[in-house]
């Protein structure tokens, strides 16, 4: 079907034509953001950009405390890569190679947890971290990351799984703790599913973790994701108002990691999503 | 003799079991380890919040009150079902969902068919699809509301094509921003398309254009059914995730500045209601029986979609045994 049908001209004509107006109609909108992010505060938006306006990224970051915002999103980001990236890898091992009574149920119990919205545990988790004295501070994202992600658990152990039991044998028989195994062995080979955890964690923490920051820490400490949106660029004394302009600006460099991230982890991201979805 | 190599055989039979046994207990033990991190936070930060958060939606928890909280049985929970603004804006909720779940299906299947013509550079094309499915939901929101203000480039536009400016944000239009805005991440869908597409054996293809079937016949009566299981993937997914719309349309606010903007009436969904409850006006306890209501329909919808399954997917035989 593929193949016969490209061979005739009008068929492929039709087919680039639509290609290259959906590649349009999906990027327009993010050109008019950088196209925005250019122009003069208050001034009306154009097709084409009327000027080049750097100054409103100097705007973005000064204007708010930026910097400080973007701290906090490194350090939210960082808990919420790097430690549920490794906890995930063994918990997924575990599912994948070993076997205990209660398995099956453990791994149905975990793949659910992903059904759950987070809101509905969120409040009563405020009020334990709230006694706990861990409000406003970034223990809650620790704790959080320990315990991996459901999504990359799965990520994981549908990698571990495809292997033959040989490789553990052989170094079992060798003196190999299973410890050893998974850290040696195991963790090596998975570095495509560690890069696509990795920046699926990423996108989430660093894009999309906004309600937890608002309800669980402070003005000061909040992630970019939050303060971008709930404090915003309005011109002073008129809260109502907002600079559009710069507001845009600050936006572009809270985007350009996403994208830059996504670009050096594409390959690995078609990979790894594409293999969980259809094994799964 | 004979009885000695029964007993012998039985013997070995024994010791190589409670080898066995010894090795698959230390295996369990190891299994219970390696799992034990999320498990212990799934306890702690998953399972005892969730029970409680349960038990707080059987109460008069306002925020502050926790040491004299009063039990009120199933008040909060016949108050959702008499609360018109929560039956609103459930339906709204559900509106949205059924425009949603079939078009977001619909269009990112077709793009992903697009894109397995035998295209030239087709990692370009697939790439531009997909960014705006990347971009922070908060960037998006507050991008589409600048295209969609008053002076916006929107309205830029439609006065270049000589048609009236139009106010998108207000009540008579306000569902199509959030629509298309919704619609824009829509590539979202199409690396797992892609991959069931190209799953789909050319065998199949061939036999059938032998047998004189055409384009749209074999579209129809093989692609459509061998891409069922990525199909019903999305359908579970996109069901659990427009169920729980929640901040596109507080971004598409006309005041928007926070999370506690309220959308206008059209935009007022389910989850809002929920957050406006708690954080507006410190209903907690009545909040948390929303949400629960919302989590029990996800769960009920998600299973019945799961049992109708075997209806209407198809699962191929798996013949390597993996």
């Amino acid at each position: 079907m593929v193949n016969a049908g490209m061979k005739r001209l009008p068929f492929r004509i039709t087919v680039y034509a639509l290609l290259i107006a959906l590649s349009v109609l999906f990027v327009m909108p993010l050109y008019w953001l950088v196209t925005n992010s250019l122009q003069q505060v208050g001034a009306a938006s154009t097709f084409l950009p009327t000027g080049l306006h750097f100054i409103n990224y100097k705007y973005a970051l000064t204007f708010i405390d930026y910097w400080g915002y973007a701290k906090n999103s490194i350090i939210i980001t960082a808990f919420s890569v790097i430690i549920p990236t490794v906890t995930s890898a063994f918990v997924g091992y575990g599912f994948a190679r070993l076997r205990g009574p209660g398995k099956n149920v453990l791994f149905l119990l975990m793949l659910s947890t992903m059904m759950l919205p987070g809101i509905v545990t969120q409040i009563p988790t405020y009020v334990i971290f709230f006694k706990l004295g861990l409000v406003n501070t970034f223990w809650p994202w620790f704790f959080w990351g320990l315990g991996g992600s459901a999504f990359s658990i799965f990520l994981y152990r549908q990698f571990f799984a495809g292997f033959p039991r040989d490789l553990e044998e052989a170094a079992r028989i060798d003196g190999c703790t299973t410890f050893r195994i998974f850290w040696n062995i195991f963790l090596p080979i998975s570095l495509p599913v560690v890069a696509t955890v990795s920046i699926l964690a990423f996108n989430g923490a660093w894009g999309n973790d906004y309600i937890t920051p608002f309800m669980f820490l402070q003005d000061n400490k909040y992630p970019l994701a939050t303060a971008l949106f709930s404090i915003g660029y309005v011109f002073p004394g008129q809260k109502d108002i907002t600079m559009t302009q710069v507001q845009s600006a600050g936006l572009v460099m809270f985007v350009l990691p996403i994208i830059v991230v996504f670009f050096i982890g594409q390959r690995y991201l078609v990979e790894g999503v594409v293999a969980s979805a259809v094994k799964g | 003799m004979n009885r000695q190599v029964v007993h012998g055989t039985d013997a070995a039979f024994h010791s190589k079991r409670s080898r066995f046994r010894g090795r698959s207990f230390k295996e369990a033990i190891e299994f219970y380890l390696f799992i034990s991190p999320w498990f212990i936070v799934f306890i702690v930060l998953g399972l005892i919040p969730l029970l409680y958060g349960l038990y707080l939606s059987f109460t008069n928890y306002a925020g502050f009150n926790m040491d004299r909280l009063v039990f009120v049985g199933l008040d909060n929970y016949r108050k959702v079902f008499t609360d018109n603004d929560a039956m609103y804006s459930l339906g709204r909720t559900l509106f949205f969902t059924v425009i949603m779940v079939p078009s977001t299906i619909i269009l990112g299947f077709l793009l992903a068919v697009l894109l397995n013509q035998n295209i030239k550079r087709i990692g370009i094309y697939r790439t531009l699809f997909f960014i705006p499915s990347i971009i922070p939901v908060v960037a998006v929101g507050t991008m589409w509301r600048s295209l969609f203000v008053d002076d916006g480039i929107v309205n830029k536009m439609l006065e270049a094509l000589g048609l009236e400016a139009v106010d998108w944000l207000g009540y008579d239009y306000a569902i199509y921003p959030l629509i298309i805005m919704l619609l824009w991440g829509v590539g979202g869908g199409i690396l797992i398309y892609l991959a069931g597409l190209k799953g789909v054996s050319k065998d199949l293809y061939e036999a059938a254009a032998i047998d004189g079937a055409t384009t749209i016949q074999r579209f129809v009566k093989i692609t459509i059914p061998l891409v069922t299981p990525v199909l019903f993937f999305q359908f579970i997914m996109s069901i659990i995730s427009s169920l729980q719309i929640f901040v596109q349309p507080i971004l598409l606010a006309a005041n928007s500045n926070s999370l506690l903007s309220t959308p206008l009436r059209p935009n007022y969904v389910y989850s809002v209601h929920a957050f406006q409850q708690i954080f507006a006006y410190g209903r907690f306890g009545y909040g948390l029986a929303l949400l629960w209501v919302l989590f029990v329909m996800i769960l009920i919808l998600t299973i019945v979609v799961f049992t109708t399954s075997r209806f209407w997917v198809f699962y191929e035989v798996d013949q390597e045994g993996k």
